[in-house]
């Protein structure tokens, strides 16, 4: 049977010499297909994690696999595209040439290269030098080095970073499209929104540690109807009545509802019907934003 | 193996500063024929007057040997140190080590790549003197004839050396400082101030008894082996000190050695 995890790891841990602990204790499994979000804010240790899963920084101690291999070992390599921080290409050579050596480098076909400048729709571009790219345009080409092995696992680090809205847009969608079918792909992110939009599964990463690991679903939690209504005892007892009190609290002076949106037009005809004044009445879910806060402990706005 | 060769050399070949150092190099070897053989026809004084002999075709490899040292030495500490320290500034040792081929390979790749280029180099530098001595003979109708193809064999050979191993200081100095302008600077200075003082305190101490030590400097030996090809017509009477034998053994294990030591700090460090 084959393996359905593709990165594992077991107490990954990386103390560097000035005594900084940057990861600390990282059981992390992305599994086979996958868009798996990394998720944490600035300086939780996500570069420094990605950068051992593809061996250019070495674990103090745990263990990692990538691919059923060692991270770093050439067999490994051969089967990971990645994006770690800001891509890394010569200046003076045009955009083309600049994957042509990185084709050279992976014994990769040249005509891949041509392949993966129209999936990435930068061959226009191509010819011009990579030190007059813009940030976007630099940001294609990480990606499109990443996907010239056609590997199974595409690592990406913050693959938005200093892009204006539209071409964060572009990129969510690039990422989205290339994520389809069977390859993997583990994103690391700070922006929750992208997360949410595109990732199936999401490791939540603070101060070093994996704080956790779910699906994006699981993480929101259940969806929910938000109610504000006057007299809210009476709006609150009678919807207690109506979906029993285990579905039914109040926060913030609001009363919140475990129930299907759909149920929205049927609540708010009770409690008309009641004689209670509905002031407010719309489907409630935790946004990933609220649940990063609260996970990671960092204030909102702050 | 092959495909980290053809990768660097994809990546070196229109390089600026290899394209740069071609065209410096021969730049000042017109330079220095041209000063030398105004000199020869217009002497002046006698301290600056150049031995017309010196220009022609069968002094080429003891004239450019002269013309290339120690600016090509100098020249190679920079190119070296920007071909490795710019890896680091421009974030590609990352995007090198992450397609397959172990750290030792790529580096392999590109040791091998970069003393093509000192070759090249050489071979510019010996292909302009050689024209450049032919258009003296010819001006001043001097025969046409060169010198026995061992010693021309023998005389690349020994500034490609010189060349590599200056160029592996500077390679050595990047990767330990991962970055270019630190390196390039620190290489200069050595070979520039730090081994001629060091050289000078060392022969004055206790009359010139440690100065064994000196010979065993980089640059000493790369200027024994530079002086090692002369002939009577550039005047020189004085045997240097070091033989030419010893100074390619020298020269071959500091080459050598640079190279293993920078093998290990990219083996061993992390790519942060």
């Amino acid at each position: 049977m084959e393996n359905t995890t593709i990165v594992e790891t077991h107490g990954l841990t990386k103390r560097y010499g000035s005594g900084v602990l940057a990861v600390d204790s990282v059981d992390m499994s992305v599994r086979r297909g996958e868009v798996y979000g990394f998720l944490g804010p600035n300086g939780a240790g996500k570069t420094t994690t990605l950068r051992m899963l593809v061996g250019l920084i070495r674990p103090t101690s745990g263990t990692a696999t990538v691919a059923g291999l060692t991270p770093g070992s050439p067999a490994g390599l051969a089967r990971i595209g990645s994006l770690i921080e800001s891509p890394g290409f010569y200046p003076y050579l045009s955009g083309r040439e600049n994957l042509r050596v990185v084709a050279d480098l992976a014994s990769v076909s040249q005509k891949r290269v041509d392949e993966v400048l129209d999936i990435v729709e930068l061959s226009s571009r191509a010819g011009r030098k990579f030190g007059t790219y813009s940030t976007g345009m630099k940001q294609r080409l990480g990606v499109a080095a990443a996907l010239l092995k056609d590997p199974e696992l595409l690592i990406l680090d913050e693959p938005t970073n200093g892009l204006d809205p539209q071409g964060m847009a572009e990129m969510r969608k690039l990422i989205k499209d290339i994520g389809q079918g069977e390859r993997t792909v583990l994103l690391s992110s700070h922006l929750l929104g992208e997360v949410e939009q595109i990732c199936d599964r999401v490791g939540v990463i603070s101060g070093g540690k994996l704080v956790t690991q779910s699906t994006v679903q699981e993480l929101l939690g259940e969806e929910g109807v938000l109610v504000r209504a006057e007299p809210i005892d009476k709006a609150q007892d009678l919807l207690t009545k109506m979906f029993g009190p285990e579905t039914v609290s109040r926060r913030d002076g609001a009363i919140h509802l475990k129930t299907r949106p759909e149920n929205s037009v049927e609540i708010n005809r009770q409690l008309v019907g009641a004689g209670i004044g509905v002031s407010e009445l719309r489907p409630f879910e935790r946004s990933l934003e609220e649940v990063f806060f609260k996970l990671t402990g960092e204030k909102q706005g702050s | 193996m092959i495909a980290t060769i053809k990768a660097e050399w994809r990546k070196s070949r229109f390089r600026p500063a290899f394209l740069v150092s071609s065209g410096i190099i021969a730049g000042i070897t017109v330079l220095i024929y041209s000063v030398n053989w105004y000199l020869a026809l217009h002497p002046g004084s006698a301290e600056r007057a150049a031995n017309i002999l010196t220009l022609y075709p069968d002094q080429v490899v003891n004239f450019v040997m002269g013309a290339a040292f120690p600016i090509g030495a100098a020249m190679a500490i920079v190119v070296g140190a920007l071909f490795t320290g710019s890896e680091y500034g421009w974030s590609t040792t990352k995007t090198m080590f992450t397609q397959g081929p172990g750290r030792l390979t790529v580096w392999a790749g590109r040791v091998l790549v970069f003393a093509a280029w000192m070759l090249i180099i050489t071979l510019v530098l010996f292909g302009v003197g050689a024209a450049s001595s032919v258009v003296v003979a010819s001006f001043q109708g001097h025969a046409l004839t060169w010198p026995a193809a061992i010693d021309v064999v023998k005389g690349m050979g020994a500034i490609w050396l010189i060349f590599f191993v200056n160029g592996a200081i500077g390679m050595a100095i990047g990767t330990l400082l991962r970055q270019p302008a630190a390196a390039l600077g620190i290489g200069l200075i050595y070979v520039l101030a730090v081994e001629i003082i060091a050289v000078r305190f060392i022969d004055l101490i206790n009359n010139g008894a440690y100065k064994w030590v000196t010979e065993q400097f980089v640059n000493q030996n790369a200027t024994a082996l530079a002086q090692s090809f002369t002939s009577p017509a550039f005047g020189r009477t004085v045997a240097p000190a070091i033989t030419a034998e010893h100074a390619v053994l020298v020269l071959a294990a500091y080459g050598i050695g640079l190279v293993i030591v920078a093998a290990g700090l990219l083996r061993l460090r992390d790519v942060t």
